[in-house]
């Protein structure tokens, strides 16, 4: 059986001792039940400009059932897989891309920029089984992940997009509030990004829109809309959960410290 | 060399595609257009100095952090000294950085690479972030009054807790990882360090840094840096990408 890259990135985590002290500082202004645990129901928080706050410690939703022996410490969601995987017939890939799809998986996923320690881009940043943390100021959001030390900033300041940023593997990201929704606009990406393990393309035409709804205190609804005429038929949308992870915190994650797979990454 | 290998690294940074030049909003500026620099400090809403921008280190140490600091003051334990010696003599070529892993603190603050502070004080995330540009990576300075932890599990960027003195920013750390490299040269930095670092805005153009390293494990007293920052206006930060077309590692080889 081929080399599963749950099983790799479990591998990764492994590089963080448990000895020491974990982090469990309790996160302030949660509303809690009368037994002192978090009320992840209760309504999403406001700032003081009335709009939610998407601020908090999110961590993905695990819709991906675990095999008999049990789950996996690095217990990936079916997106990670497969983004396009609650769409009927899935993504609508041009024949090249649907071709390079089949022979990435048929490799074994030998070139996923992922194994080469390299930023997963912000659609994985959002499948990838490790924590992120959104951190909502006045004009600029800003999501740290723990993968990497990975940041991206959303700027909510007004600014247009860039015509022709820099390509790199984060883009480029202005935010504005519909309603309650916060709307993300982004491009600027790189040619040769990843939008899942099986290999689904973004190319540097590729435009995203993020639709960030908070709609309790507990979870986070992200509509994801890739809109890449270089490697889809037409426009797709699937919709992510993320669940609020009260009381913890960040942990670093370094994959390129302390590395041991590459060299076992043998493809077919 | 390391310095090489950051330089180097920066050339991977093309200059066809449009710049990332989009005018700061807020910036005090001068008649004919340009940041006025020397304007007061800016503030919070709750008055405390609002240290928010891309910041720029003054250039000189990354090689060695202790550069301006007198013989004796950066005293080593045996044991340090001797690690100092040969990575000294190795020409660094153990150095993280070398591998792609990320600088830590307070080396941050020494890599010719502007960073940005992001004042989230005022939200329910009561802190302060830094986003650097090196190595792509940020640092939580939590700002809602809790301890250190006792035992933190140890990472490169250590775990921050910062109060006010008056108008100048307080930040102590600890937790940090054993085989830290304070600089280039690679003064050592150990699981015993303690950090505490004083920022002040002097102006809107400037803060100064000073701080002082404790770490009975690698130096006998603690030694103290200042350290000032410029404000960069008018443009962010690009993605730094170090473990793409890595070429440098297997022609480090030291002596």
């Amino acid at each position: 059986m081929s080399m599963r890259p749950w099983l790799i990135l479990g591998s990764l985590l492994m590089a963080v001792s448990s000895q020491a002290q974990w982090l469990n500082y309790p996160t302030a202004g949660i509303p809690r039940l009368p037994n002192g645990k978090p009320n992840l129901a209760a309504p999403a928080p406001r700032n003081r400009d009335g709009k939610p706050d998407l601020s908090g410690v999110w961590d993905v939703l695990h819709n991906r059932p675990c095999p008999p022996e049990g789950c996996q410490d690095m217990w990936i969601p079916q997106e990670f897989l497969d983004i396009g995987w609650s769409l009927k017939g899935g993504l609508p890939y041009l024949p090249w891309a649907a071709e390079a799809v089949k022979q990435r998986m048929a490799e074994n996923r030998l070139s996923d920029p992922n194994w080469k320690c390299l930023p997963t881009g912000i659609v994985r940043m959002y499948t990838t089984p490790l924590y992120r943390k959104i951190v909502q100021t006045p004009g600029l959001l800003v999501i740290l992940n723990e993968r990497e030390a990975m940041y991206r900033q959303i700027f909510t300041d007004g600014r247009p997009l860039p015509e022709d940023p820099q390509p790199s593997w984060t883009g480029y990201s202005t935010g504005k509030w519909q309603g309650d929704t916060l709307v993300v606009e982004s491009s600027g990406f790189r040619d040769g990004t990843w939008l899942d393990a099986n290999g689904s393309p973004l190319t540097e035409s590729g435009k995203i829109t993020e639709r960030l709804r908070r709609v309790n205190f507990g979870t986070l609804e992200i509509e994801i809309s890739v809109d890449d005429p270089k490697a889809y038929t037409k426009p797709w949308t699937v919709k992510l959960t993320q669940l609020l992870k009260p009381d913890t915190d960040l942990l670093d994650y370094y994959c390129v410290e302390n590395e041991k797979d590459r060299p076992h990454l043998v493809g077919k | 060399m390391t310095k090489t290998l950051a330089s180097f690294m920066l050339a991977a940074a093309i200059g066809s595609a449009q710049w990332l030049d989009f005018p700061t909003p807020g910036v005090p500026r001068l008649p004919n257009g340009k940041p006025d620099l020397t304007a007061a400090a800016p503030k919070t809403p709750d008055g405390k100095p609002d240290f928010s921008g891309i910041w720029t280190t003054k250039a000189g140490y990354t090689g060695n952090i202790a550069r301006d600091l007198k013989p004796g003051e950066v005293s080593f334990t045996p044991w340090a000294a001797e690690l100092y010696k040969h990575r000294q003599e190795t020409q660094g070529k153990d150095d993280p950085q070398a591998y792609c892993v990320l600088s830590g603190v307070p080396r941050e603050h020494v890599v010719p690479y502007p960073f940005k502070i992001l004042n989230a004080t005022s939200g329910r995330t009561n802190m302060i972030v830094i986003l650097y540009e090196a190595l792509h990576s940020y640092r939580q300075i939590y700002m809602d009054g809790r301890k250190l932890p006792k035992d933190p599990n140890p990472t490169w960027m250590g775990y921050s807790v910062g109060h006010w003195d008056g108008d100048t920013l307080v930040v102590d750390s600890s937790g940090f990882v054993d085989n830290n490299w304070l600089d280039n040269g690679g003064h050592p930095g150990t699981e015993s360090m303690k950090l505490t670092e004083r920022f002040r805005r002097r102006d809107y153009g400037h803060i100064d840094l000073q701080f002082t390293i404790e770490d009975p494990k690698a130096y006998t007293k603690p030694w103290t840096v200042n350290l000032e920052f410029t404000a960069t206006p008018d443009t962010d930060l690009i993605e730094y990408v170090c473990d793409e077309n890595e070429k440098d590692l297997k022609h480090l080889v030291g002596k």
